[in-house]
């Protein structure tokens, strides 16, 4: 009782404060909200769900909730206050952001998730996830492959509140595990940041001279882990990252980092504007909620066809 | 697995096991069929290959083999028009956006096979023109999910999450592998005949469709 008219309140108060503001003939409001923009992939996909909310007609709220899952409740909050018709949310947690969206729910936002999950159906309308899994498979066949089936090697992992950064751990190993010459030598978390791991990298690198590659949960901590081998004259390490960034491209078409795995990004965003446009005009959800895309893997093959999270043809 | 089945013969005695061995602060992983211990401490309650066994013979089997079609068939059928391949020999209630996957028999001759890799492969001529059609997948490391993702029963919403459905992919592999694959000789294959019921994934990537068996036979040595 007492959070919804907290609630209320605060969509009064939103509304009072835009209602000067805010012309009559204003178009319905899409709420964007992801992590940090620092990270290119989070950027693509506000880019890629703001220019398509745009495009069909809808102004656009877009926020960044900075991995913290109360930053996001209170976001959440703003959107609801300010009388979003959806929100399309890459979250903050897979069991934290369950109660935000129901909160959202039950102020008649519907909700519409983007790369990650949640550990509950029936709550967002939609939840269009890349196959983490799949990708990871991908990345750590190729791993496999250009480590010849043996030596050492180092994993960095992401942060730990974002089920992906399991979710890819545990697909990495379902590969590599199955080959007893590969040897993991360290295993350490870089919470998805380059600066965390280039430093990472190096101490790792001090301890374990005689290491043969380093796969890792996204391209900002292979970017990281590159420049510290790099700087450490160790080019010769393989390095596999994962998210399909436009700085991996540059350093597997230079010769740098080996391969990547393309997380469809800017289409993840984009259909997850169009069911909640779906939903807002016509009332129409989506066949299914839990929707996933598959990854693509990047080597050198095919990495100048890729341009902002997408595969040119 | 199977010996360690016979014993704990149903879910109800698993879980009780479980607990039993949990309040006793015993580590359960080396009797429990589940990979490791943290697996357990995070997901208790779902058992992959538990899962797997039960429904291998009474379900996945007969729904193999009533939606194969021959290879030839299915992949002249898939490379003119996939969705109606799949709608005859895939499943159609797939995720819209993966890519289809063919439930197939196969059977030819062994051209060339690959045993070095722990991902070991036989490639199969099957229209006798002496030139490898398919790559079989014997194992023991095996890629992708395809026998999962052949089954119109299995459906991604009905996991708790991308771990569970992963794990859940890669216990068929792991299940194939334990009772067929790993029983399949790996010397002097080439010049053998070859009969396999599995299923492929469509992928516009390799050079040969990857075949992975849920049964499987190689002939003697000609």
């Amino acid at each position: 009782m007492k959070l919804t008219r907290r609630l209320t309140l605060a969509a009064f108060a939103g509304m009072l404060a835009l209602g000067t503001a805010m012309p009559a003939y204003a178009a319905d409001l899409i709420a964007i909200i992801t992590p940090s923009h620092d990270n290119p992939f989070f950027k693509a996909e506000a880019v890629g769900a703001e220019a398509k909310a745009k495009e069909l007609g809808y102004d656009t709220l877009v926020l960044v909730h900075d991995d913290d899952a109360n930053k996001q409740s209170e976001l959440i909050d703003t959107a609801i206050g300010r009388g979003a018709k959806a929100i399309i949310l890459d979250n903050a947690g897979a069991d934290a952001t369950v109660a935000a969206v129901q909160k959202a729910k039950d102020a008649g936002v519907p909700s519409f998730l983007i790369d990650r999950e949640i550990n509950a159906t029936g709550v967002a309308v939609a939840q269009i996830v890349s196959n983490n899994y799949q990708g990871a498979q991908l990345g750590a066949q190729e791993f496999v492959k250009l480590m010849g089936e043996k030596g050492n090697f180092v994993e960095l992992v992401g942060k730990e509140s974002d089920t992906n950064a399991g979710i890819r751990s545990k697909g990495y190993h379902d590969v590599i595990d199955d080959y007893p010459d590969l040897k993991m030598v360290a295993q350490q978390s870089a919470n998805w940041s380059q600066t965390e791991a280039y430093a990472k990298m190096e101490s790792i690198l001090q301890a374990n001279p005689d290491i043969k590659g380093v796969i890792s949960g996204n391209d900002t901590m292979a970017m990281g882990a590159y420049a510290a081998l790099a700087a450490a004259g160790r080019k010769d390490v393989i390095v596999v990252g994962f998210d399909g960034s436009n700085d991996v491209r540059d350093s597997i078409t230079s010769g740098g980092i080996k391969a990547t795995v393309l997380q469809p990004a800017f289409a993840q965003a984009q259909m997850a504007v169009e069911q909640a446009n779906d939903f807002i005009k016509n009332k129409k959800s989506p066949e299914k909620e839990k929707q996933l895309m598959d990854c693509v893997l990047i080597n050198g093959d095919n990495a100048p066809k890729l341009e902002t999270f997408a595969l040119k043809n | 697995m199977p010996n360690k089945m016979t014993w704990l013969t149903s879910g109800l005695t698993l879980r009780l096991t479980f607990a039993a061995l949990a309040g006793l602060g015993l580590g359960a992983c080396k009797i429990l069929p589940t990979q490791s211990a943290q697996e357990e401490s995070k997901a208790p309650t779902f058992n992959p290959d538990k899962a797997v066994e039960d429904i291998w013979a009474s379900k996945v089997i007969p729904y193999l083999q009533q939606k194969a079609g021959p290879f030839a068939e299915v992949h002249a059928l898939a490379k003119t028009d996939q969705a109606a391949a799949g709608a005859k020999y895939g499943n159609p209630k797939k995720q819209a956006n993966s890519p289809w996957t063919f439930v197939v028999r196969l059977e030819g001759k062994i051209v060339a096979a690959n045993t070095q890799s722990r991902a070991a492969t036989i490639d199969v001529d099957i229209d006798g023109d002496g030139k490898a059609d398919a790559r079989v997948q014997i194992g023991p490391a095996m890629r992708g999910t395809a026998l999962r993702d052949s089954l119109d029963f299995v459906q991604f919403n009905d996991f708790t999450n991308q771990i569970d459905f992963a794990q859940f992919g890669k216990a068929f592999n792991a299940y194939a592998d334990k009772t067929v694959l790993s029983k399949l000789p790996r010397d002097g294959l080439e010049g053998r005949s070859i009969k396999v019921l599995g299923a492929y994934t469509i992928d516009g990537g390799q050079d040969l469709p990857l075949v992975t068996p849920a049964e499987a036979e190689i002939g003697p040595k000609p």
